[in-house]
């Protein structure tokens, strides 16, 4: 666990604590989140049951450009995209059909796209953003966080805000205080949430 | 004559000389797998001939080895068909004892996971029942373990081997009511079983299946049956030819004292009663015919010569 800073897992019974700490990075390694978390606390007592996750995240500012997915080729009268990664292929489509209309976007096949008489220049085109990685984050830890705490834990409660988040699951109904258990848990790794 | 668990492998070139030396002995072939130009024999061979086996074999490069599984129906408990507990480590496990020459079959609970929601149906417990031995996958944490074996333990009468995270001697102090086998360090993880100690730690569950099926084993000669359950099964494939049209990959599956017939009970119960083994006594004489809670298939329980007074 290189990429994170600060990463523990703490639990009444040490051998749990052990498991868990295996299985978190597992878990996260396997969807490619190690990257993304500066710091991570992962708060267990099966006793009580609460499971509580909280952590920073590193900022992100890349977006996708069109350019970054296709080469654009200007010939006479239409412009010819080719694409090379289809990730982004449809909401790069929706944008063009919004700003220049369905008549003139073609799609002749799979990785071709045709723009017939835009009123733009080839480098204009290039650097229309056409998607936000981490739009999708937040959605993808929370599905790794699901898969990293006990199954039993039903009873969620998630919150993620600039750059921080907190994960909280339960057997039971969550109780008023786990706000500050939360903020007690972000104290310990010298945060505030 | 005491039967043996053994697996040959060998080529698929003149492997009919080792069924037949097997059947002339008096063993029984309970599984053929013929795997592109490979033959996997899972048979049960007098205790005397594994010698005689192993020398015929020889000259077409088969092999004999010992698998203590051979002819058991293993239950593998999984808690819950989540992402949370496979296809690590309930798959793993249930393949690992598949390779030995057992018969696993995975049962997922309905209310698994949790502390306070579990909980254990009579469905469920009625096919946990109709196995040789449960083995119950169980997560990391002792407080959980402690609190949900009670629940998961109601009303099952094979004998049970736990796995759970903690060590051995936590999980025989804090799970109650005892049960026969325990592993430790076998909790949930999530990544594939692959390395040394992980496929050690494998190694230890199918040791402790072994030991606490060697025992059962023991209890049974005891009291024997009043026929094999293999021998049963040569004689149903033989008098019962619709057996031979069911897909299913073990359409008989031989158990340790009974055996799964994959048949619709209501249509072929009648008629397995009926079937006459050897001069005059039916199977209905010596066994119980019993529909399964597993689909509608057909569990045939062979009764011990104490109750019947006849082996043959």
């Amino acid at each position: 666990m290189l990429a994170v800073e600060y990463f523990e897992v703490e639990c009444p019974e040490p051998v749990g604590a052990e498991y868990y700490k295996q299985i978190t990075n597992d878990v996260l390694l396997d969807h490619n989140l190690l990257k993304v978390i500066e710091k991570l606390h992962i708060y267990i007592d099966p006793k009580v049951p609460i499971f509580v996750a909280v952590g920073i995240l590193k900022p992100i500012t890349t977006v996708v450009k069109v350019g970054d997915i296709a080469n654009v080729n200007p010939q006479e009268g239409k412009m010819t995209l080719v694409i090379t990664d289809e990730t982004y292929l449809a909401s790069m489509l929706r944008i063009f059909w919004e700003r220049f209309g369905k008549d003139r976007v073609e799609q002749p096949d799979r990785f071709t796209v045709v723009l017939y008489n835009v009123p733009v220049e080839a480098k204009e085109i290039e650097a229309i953003v056409i998607g936000n990685p981490s739009e999708s984050l937040n959605k993808d830890l929370i599905y790794a966080f699901r898969q990293i705490a006990p199954e039993g834990f039903r009873l969620r409660s998630e919150r993620f805000y600039q750059g921080k988040f907190s994960f909280v699951a339960s057997e039971n109904t969550l109780v008023e205080t786990i706000d500050e258990l939360i903020k007690a848990k972000f104290a310990l790794m010298g945060e505030t949430p | 004559m005491t039967l043996v668990p053994v697996t040959y492998k060998g080529g698929i070139y003149q492997h009919d000389i080792v069924i037949d030396l097997i059947e002339d002995l008096g063993g029984y072939v309970v599984q053929k797998h013929v795997l592109a130009q490979e033959v996997v024999l899972q048979c049960f061979v007098p205790r005397d001939d594994i010698e005689l086996i192993r020398e015929i074999s020889r000259p077409i490069f088969g092999e004999v080895t010992d698998s203590p599984l051979v002819g058991t129906e293993i239950a593998i408990v999984s808690m819950s068909l989540e992402i949370h507990h496979l296809p690590h480590p309930s798959c793993d496990i249930a393949e690992y004892v598949r390779r030995i020459g057992a018969k696993s079959n995975m049962v997922s609970l309905a209310r698994g996971p949790g502390k306070r929601i579990t909980g254990l149906n009579d469905e469920e417990r009625d096919v946990i029942n109709e196995h040789d031995i449960a083995v119950y996958l169980m997560g990391n944490f002792e407080t959980c373990i402690e609190h949900k074996m009670p629940i998961l333990l109601r009303g099952i009468e094979v004998p049970v081997v736990v796995c759970g995270g903690p060590d051995k001697e936590t999980l025989i102090k804090i799970v109650d009511p005892p049960v026969e086998g325990y592993v430790g360090g076998v909790g949930r993880f999530m990544r594939r079983t692959k390395e040394a100690d992980q496929l050690d730690k494998l190694d230890e569950i199918i040791a402790e299946i072994t030991r606490v099926l060697e025992k059962k084993r023991e209890d049974v000669s005891k009291d024997p049956l009043s026929v094999s359950p293999a021998r049963l099964m040569n004689l149903i494939r033989e008098r019962v030819p619709a057996i031979l049209e069911v897909t299913s990959p073990t359409p008989l599956t031989v158990q340790m004292a009974g055996l799964r017939v994959k048949l619709p009970y209501d249509t072929f119960a009648p008629e397995l009663r009926r079937m006459e083994i050897e001069d005059g006594i039916t199977l209905g004489d010596i066994a119980e015919v019993l529909p399964s809670r597993m689909r509608d298939y057909i569990l045939v329980k062979v009764l011990p010569f104490s109750e019947t007074n006849t082996v043959i």
